[in-house]
């Protein structure tokens, strides 16, 4: 039971989202974190590290970082990105499933 | 007095006089003029104090780049705006401005001591000197520093101006309606595409305002723009910031340059998003730097061009020009046609273009070349000149009332670097030019680096005679950095201009370097003794120009700050003096006082009705989550802790969803209503953040799964209704639905009417007493609200709030998500075993709750907490020791979490998580308290009715 | 049993009128969120056709997604659910109220908070967006015309901004 801070921002990016077939402002969207990190089918098999690293580890790089978005405000899907972490520019958006681009 | 009106001349309104004041002192302007223009035209040179020595200052320049004309303008009560550039102050009848940063006076400025002592106030002096001792930085050293050294004062009322907002989109968006920007405009005028073209000033035209041969060009171009129905053009308007993706932010000036300002919005911000951006934002021109060169009076060459042509106003009746460009010449002709005394040029150069030398010949002004200005006299105003040659030989007195600048051009790139577009250095102009683009972006015109001002000479300072670190010759004039400033920056050995710009605070704040960067740099650069491009260039920030708090909230004020959700029933506790409180967005009712009941008291009554007949409490604002599909169950065991697929249709589950870290992030009590349709809830803040986790998993790991959520908080009014009498007064209202315990019995549901409306009918509680919670469709809350208060009042029915609900669940020993956990708590830490489902092979968080940190001993645990004193209520969030005596810092074996008067027991009750707390029960610990020291035994964390007697009923 | 319960909108149902723009209170529709991977299933159900390009409206029923389906309906109406097939049919009739905001300035009142390109969204379209924070179903039924879908809680906030937006037009 918080008081929430004024959820204010000015977006700014542009993002293509696969499945409307439209650029639309980033505002409609959500950052989802890092993108291909699969939840491992029996967790139960996965020693403590194995579990950590699934859990905790990401890549950060700077440059080329597939990640994931969600058009919240929009068609409501979860998708993929490759967008360049030094510049913000996108690189290619695509659907969940399909391959890393 | 040296400026003064000429008989004709200009683009201002000479049959419009307009009166306004300036530290309460009243003159006439005419309608067209700045505050500047028409301040000078009263021969008022002195227009405001510098920032850290107080010097008296003039104008520098003619347009928003200007440093020094600072001023306060009131518009009436609480419409004060501080820091505005006089020269962007548009003048309008009964206009009403102040100087700043000066006391008792503009003239007699006591703070200017700080320029006698200006050889004790280096660059970094602050940082030197005021650190010790450090406990005088904030009750002493920062206050009066900020006291001297402030530019404007911040406005003390609230703002009582409204402002606008729009996104707009356009194909094109040219920033800058000067000659380039009019013709990149002109070009799409014929086209399809949709062009905005935006300007800072009031009147289109930029540089071309001060050239009346381009004024017929200009007539007719703005008249072809104005027919054009795919041209949008916004005056007034400053591009402030350009943000990825061709997102521009700028500010549109309504009513500010209006005598009596109309009811619209004062700004309207405007965000927008462009195909293709051309930036036409011109260059400016660069002062030189020499002793004396803030003095008031000495300006730059163009500025002055800018008053005559286009205010017909002189800067003075014997001017002199320093020139190291051609432009300044042409500058200084244009004054002298006019019939402006003209003292002599100084060039520092030793030669320049004939044409020039022969055109100064037949106007008969005396030309210097080989010269430098190496000292300016007079201190309020110029009053002459020394120069001397470039070899320091030959120093004469040279009177004058005014002294032009004319030191190149540096185009504007602040837009283009906002965009992250590449620089690239030009050493015939000594400044940056624009090169590779990062967006749709081109830059057109002056700020381009292309212009036909002719050529000159690239440098650092003018060469002097005199003792370089005895003179103050000004680089940055608004933060008062100096060149000795830059010098001795490299001297204590800052060689990145990054450093440097941070230590002399050269190019910071509202003037973002328009005139002093390049200068800095090149001194700089000389005294490390290396090429300008090896010490790199600091980053233009946004904003372009200063812009007004307001503008940038645009309508996100007052009411429409931020949305306050209210339920249908709000409005009734509204009626009904409820005391509200926030929780998320929502406004939720937190008591209702009667007869000046204070909250203590009104809780206190609350809890007794619910314990003893029937509460009421409106607990619409619970997250609901519809979840439907032949999957349904799976999807909600694989995404709960406890098994889900055996429930049956009509019964309910308390249901406790962790995150894949195994800790808990949110609870709620679900209803299977049929094979394939589940009736989540959630808290009331974990709403949004559940359906998004659960359509994380649904879309991206289970995509198999046939099952689809929808959010249904809104569809349904909830009201609960609590205690012994509950039933009693649903059961005439309902049809379709049998009440009784054998029938309907604890954590059931069951579909019907009630009072003729579809109702999910809920039997669960959050008190510990029989209870319900009705659901109705949201339009018909406020209805069902108001019956059963009506039909309840036989029981005495009792609104209750969200205070009495947080005593009446902690004596149940019900945890709230986020109080009584953290986002560290598994269910095991929160005394929730019963929660898991330890048989299931999997669901979300179960991995973790075998990680070897997670079942190792120790944890903090949740328990009760049970004072020795019953009447002392702990404080949440204090924090628990076992031993009492220990010196400080203590070792903190946890807090608590939940702490309140128990009016059902009598006394006070807590929940805690303490370090193995579960093991300690009937220990005592001690919560040390500025005052006291409390001390309180571990309990279990279920105080009433532990065995739920009450419940099934 | 007494007199039926009567309903309560979150805002007035009075029409606001301001310089070339109208904005008004929908009556009350029927309202249901269709969910299925396989539009055919849906549309058997259903006896009706659905959109099948995101975005577009057809027969009421709005296309918010790859499959998701906002159906708008007169009031009353009731949907077989659709038990054991794979489709979910939610009814969501009070969830949002509809306002409606017509007239030649229409547009240039709702870009004040939403970020579309409202020029390229034109009549027959239908999309989930924002306006400022505040998450709305937008629907573009005419040139000068649209609906408004806007969850019941926010409809004052987003009323009182679009009556603000309406006020300020020059």
């Amino acid at each position: 039971m918080r008081r929430q801070p004024p959820q204010w921002r000015i977006e700014m990016l542009l993002i293509h989202c696969p499945y409307c077939d439209e650029a639309r402002a980033e505002i409609e969207f959500a950052y989802a974190g890092e993108a291909h990190i699969v939840r491992p089918p029996d967790p139960s098999l996965m020693s403590d590290e194995e579990w950590q690293r699934y859990l905790f580890i990401r890549s950060n790089p700077r440059g080329r970082h597939h990640e994931r978005w969600r058009h919240i405000h929009g068609c409501g899907r979860f998708f993929n990105a490759v967008r360049d972490t030094a510049t913000d520019k996108f690189e290619a958006t695509y659907k969940a499933g399909e391959p890393r681009r | 007095m040296s400026g003064f009106r000429l008989d004709q001349g200009g683009r201002i309104d000479r049959s419009q006089p307009v009166s306004f004041s300036f530290d309460g002192v009243t003159y006439q302007g005419y309608a067209g003029d700045t505050l500047a223009s028409a301040l000078l035209a009263n021969g008022v040179m002195l227009l405001g104090r510098s920032f850290k020595y107080h010097r008296p200052r003039g104008l520098l320049g003619a347009g928003s780049e200007e440093p020094n004309a600072l001023v306060s303008v009131t518009r009436g009560p609480g419409r004060f705006t501080p820091n505005l550039r006089a020269t962007s102050v548009e003048l309008h009848e009964g206009l009403s401005a102040t100087s700043q940063n000066r006391w008792p006076s503009l003239k007699t400025d006591f703070g200017a001591i700080n320029d006698r002592l200006g050889m004790f106030l280096p660059a970094g002096f602050y940082n030197k000197t005021f650190m010790w001792p450090r406990s005088f930085w904030d009750r002493l050293y920062e206050p009066a520093i900020r006291r001297m050294a402030g530019l404007g004062e911040a406005p003390t009322e609230i703002d009582p101006d409204h402002y606008g907002a729009t996104y707009a989109h356009c194909d094109l968006l040219i920033v800058g309606a000067g000659p380039a920007g009019i013709d990149a405009a002109l070009e799409a005028s014929g086209t399809s595409k949709r062009v905005v073209l935006l300007d800072e000033q009031d009147e289109a035209g930029g540089g071309a305002l001060s050239d009346p041969a381009l004024w017929k060009w200009l007539e007719e171009s703005l008249k072809d723009l104005a027919a054009a129905p795919n041209i949008t053009i916004l005056r007034r308007t400053t591009a402030f910031g350009y943000y990825h993706d061709n997102f521009v932010g700028a500010v549109e000036r309504l009513t500010d340059h209006l005598p009596h300002p109309a009811d619209g919005a004062r700004e309207k911000l405007w965000r927008i998003r462009a195909d293709e951006v051309v930036l036409a934002q011109g260059a400016i021109e660069r002062p030189l730097v020499f002793a004396g060169n803030d003095v008031p009076g000495v300006m730059l060459a163009s500025a002055a061009r800018t008053l005559l042509q286009r205010y017909g106003v002189a800067v003075g009746r014997s001017v002199a020009l320093m020139a190291a460009h051609d432009s300044g010449w042409r500058d200084i002709f244009a004054l002298a046609r006019a019939g402006v005394g003209v003292a002599a040029i100084i060039d520092l150069r030793e030669s320049v273009d004939a044409a020039l030398l022969g055109e100064a010949q037949v106007l008969g002004i005396a030309v210097e070349l080989g010269h430098s200005v190496i000292d300016v006299h007079g201190r309020l105003a110029v009053k002459g000149v020394t120069i001397a040659r470039n070899d320091g030989a030959g120093a004469a007195l040279l009177a004058c009332d005014a002294l032009l600048m004319a030191g190149g051009w540096t185009p504007s790139v602040h837009l283009w670097s906002h965009s992250k577009g590449s620089l690239a250095w030009r050493d015939d102009l000594g400044a940056y030019v624009p090169d590779q683009p990062n967006e749709a972006v081109r830059c057109v015109g002056a700020c381009s680096g292309k212009w036909s001002f002719g050529s000159g000479l690239v440098t650092d300072s003018l060469p002097t005679p005199r003792d370089q670190s005895r003179i103050k010759a000004f680089v940055d004039f608004q933060n008062d950095v100096t060149a000795k400033d830059i010098r001795l920056a490299v001297r204590e050995g800052f060689k990145s201009i990054e450093h440097i710009k941070r230590y002399t605070t050269t190019g910071m704040a509202t003037d973002q370097g328009k005139t002093s960067n390049l200068n800095g740099l090149q001194i700089a650069a000389q005294a490390l003794g290396r090429p300008v491009v090896d010490i790199g260039l600091t980053s233009f920030r946004p904003p372009y120009t200063p812009q007004s708090f307001g503008a940038l909230a645009g309508h996100a004020q007052g009411a429409l700050f931020q949305p306050t959700r209210k339920t249908g029933i709000d409005s009734w506790a509204e009626e009904n003096g409820a005391v509200f409180e926030l929780v998320a967005q929502w406004r939720r009712a937190r008591y209702f006082p009667q007869g000046g009941e204070g909250m203590l008291a009104a809780v206190n009554r609350e809890c007794r009705a619910v314990r003893s007949s029937v509460g009421i409490f409106d607990a619409s604002t619970l997250g609901k989550i519809e979840v439907v599909g032949p999957d349904a169950a799976e999807f909600l065991n694989r995404m709960y802790t406890n098994p889900w697929k055996a429930l049956e249709p009509g019964r309910c589950r308390y249901g406790l969803l962790l995150k894949e870290d195994g800790f808990i992030t949110d609870d709620g009590v679900s209803a299977r209503l049929a094979a394939d349709r589940f009736h989540l809830t959630t808290t009331t803040g974990g709403a949004a953040r559940v359906l998004n986790t659960m359509e994380d998993y649904l879309q991206t790991e289970w995509p198999d799964l046939d099952v689809w959520l929808t959010s249904t908080t809104e569809q349904w009014a909830v009201i609960a209704l609590q205690g012994p009498m509950a039933r009693k007064l649903l059961a005439p209202l309902v049809e379709g639905i049998d009440l009784s315990a054998d029938a309907f019995p604890h954590m059931a549901i069951r579909e019907g009417t009630i009072c003729g409306v579809p109702t999910r009918l809920f039997r669960v509680s959050f008190t510990g007493e029989l209870g319900f919670e009705i659901n109705v469709p949201a339009a018909y809350g406020r209805a069902l609200w108001e019956r059963l208060i009506a039909d309840g009042a036989a029981y005495g029915i009792t609104p209750y709030g969200t205070e009495a609900m947080h005593v009446l669940r902690a004596e149940k020993g019900f945890i709230i998500v986020g109080q009584d956990t953290d986002g560290t708590v598994t269910p095991y830490d929160a005394g929730l075993d019963w929660a898991v489902g330890k048989k299931k092979p999997d669901f979300v968080g179960k991995r973790s709750l075998s990680r070897s940190d997670i079942v190792a001993p120790g944890r903090k645990q949740l328990v009760g907490l049970l004072t020795d004193d019953p009447t002392v209520v702990l404080e949440e969030g204090a924090q628990i020791v076992a031993d009492p005596a220990q010196a400080v810092p203590m070792t903190m074996i946890g807090h608590v979490t939940s702490a309140y008067w128990s009016e059902a027991l009598g006394r006070s009750i807590a929940l805690a998580l303490v370090a193995g707390g579960q093991q300690r029960i009937g220990e005592v610990l001690y919560v040390p308290m500025p005052d006291r020291v409390i001390s309180a035994r571990i309990s279990g964390t279920v105080f009433y009715d532990p065995e739920g007697a009450r419940l099934h009923v | 049993m007494s007199e039926a319960l009567v309903r309560t909108d979150p805002v007035s149902g009075l029409d606001f009128v301001s310089e070339g723009v109208r904005l008004s209170l929908a009556g009350p529709m029927a309202r249901f969120s269709l969910r299925a991977r396989q539009p055919e299933v849906l549309e058997q159900l259903l006896g009706f056709k659905l959109p099948r390009q995101i975005g577009a409206i057809q027969a009421g029923a709005a296309c918010l997604g790859p499959d998701e389906w906002l159906l708008r309906a007169p009031a009353g109406t009731k949907l077989s659910l659709g038990s054991g097939l794979p489709v979910a049919i939610t009814e969501v009739s009070e969830r949002s109220v509809c306002l409606i905001v017509e007239g030649p300035r229409a547009a240039e009142v709702l870009a004040a908070g939403c970020p579309l390109d409202l020029d390229r969204f034109t009549a027959g379209r239908a999309t989930r967006t924002v306006f400022e924070t505040v998450e709305i179903v937008l629907l573009r039924t005419g040139d000068n015309r649209f609906e408004v879908e806007v969850w019941r809680s926010f409809a004052p906030w987003f009323r009182t901004a679009l009556e603000t937006a309406a006020g300020q037009l020059r």
